[in-house]
């Protein structure tokens, strides 16, 4: 058996090993719209997000409400509805 | 005739890497603590342990008429999780800081909390005198903290969104204790039930373990916080 091949299979029993790892981590838009639903916001889902800096984000949502998610200096995550 | 074999292995490994622990199809009816079964986390108080005695000694105080919507929100807050005797009781009359602090005097001796299920409790009070079989686990409240720190169901802005409302509870906590806040034990028992059940939703998905114990921890947590020195053991400080 030619090693090339041992080495795909074992390439693609990886590929498959990670998923479920990778899977477990929020994504970004999910983070985004739990925090803003925790902040009192309608928001369905986020569809889209722009990272303005570190802990800022715009995150604008299915119904086409846009917010701006940040950390003040406090620590407080604040949300702000453009 | 070695090809058919190294594509059988080849679907083999491919089927058993797929085969993992899909964490997105257990979750939907499944309640992470049923009343009468054990919490998962060994750490952790059981749920139905706390469940028929509520931490405050509400039975005997008379339900008053501005506090029905925390009376009102504190059972949905229960919901399936929840036990159900333990939230309809303690947020239903106005109570000041002083008639509190003379209620918890009260508290340890008329509670009878046990971590056992029921059975095995019964077992346990009829061997035990009442006072002896009262003993509830001890509540981990870092580790849960720890747990809820390392936990990846839930992202950091959610985290600290959730940690700000921690503290903001624990502030109005501690206002209360000190007699400076307006704020019933009533509605704060509501702030907290509310603030637990947004816990738990946001954990149930992506950790339903973590869920569950924070769920399980629901009385004893609160016993806590409305516990004078327990709440200044834990050392918050704004």
């Amino acid at each position: 058996m030619p090693a090339r091949s041992i080495l795909g299979l074992c390439g693609l029993t990886l590929l498959g090993l990670t998923g479920p790892v990778l899977a477990q981590a929020p994504s970004t838009g999910a983070d985004l719209k739990a925090t803003i639903a925790l902040n009192g916001f309608p928001c369905d889902q986020v569809v889209d997000s722009k990272r303005n800096a570190d802990s800022d984000y715009t995150a604008t949502c299915k119904d086409g409400n846009r917010y701006h998610v940040y950390v003040d200096a406090t620590g407080r995550v604040v949300v702000k509805k453009l | 005739m070695r090809r058919p074999y190294v594509g059988a292995i080849a679907l083999i490994i491919l089927l058993a890497a797929c085969a993992h622990d899909s964490r997105g199809s257990r979750v939907v009816g499944e309640p992470p603590v049923t009343p009468g079964a054990p919490a998962p986390a060994a750490t952790e108080p059981g749920p139905a342990a706390e469940s028929p005695v509520a931490p405050q000694p509400a039975a005997s105080a008379p339900v008053t008429g501005p506090e029905g919507p925390a009376a009102n929100v504190s059972a949905p807050a229960a919901g399936p999780t929840a036990p159900v005797a333990s939230s309809t009781s303690s947020p239903s009359r106005p109570e000041t800081p002083k008639s509190r602090a003379s209620n918890q005097a009260a508290v340890p001796k008329s509670a009878p909390v046990s971590p056992v299920p029921a059975t095995a409790a019964t077992a346990a009070a009829a061997a035990l005198p009442p006072s002896k079989a009262a003993t509830p686990p001890p509540l981990d409240l870092k580790g849960l903290e720890q747990r809820l720190r390392d936990t990846r169901a839930i992202g950091l802005f959610t985290k600290l969104s959730l940690k700000n409302q921690v503290d903001d509870l624990l502030a109005q906590f501690k206002a209360f204790h000190q007699g400076q806040s307006g704020v019933t034990l009533g509605q704060l028992r509501q702030k907290y039930e509310l603030l637990l059940m947004k816990v738990v939703t946001l954990l149930q998905d992506g950790d339903p373990a973590l869920a569950s114990a924070v769920s399980s921890s629901r009385e004893a947590i609160w016993a806590v916080l409305t516990n004078p020195q327990k709440f200044a053991a834990i050392g918050y400080s704004t």
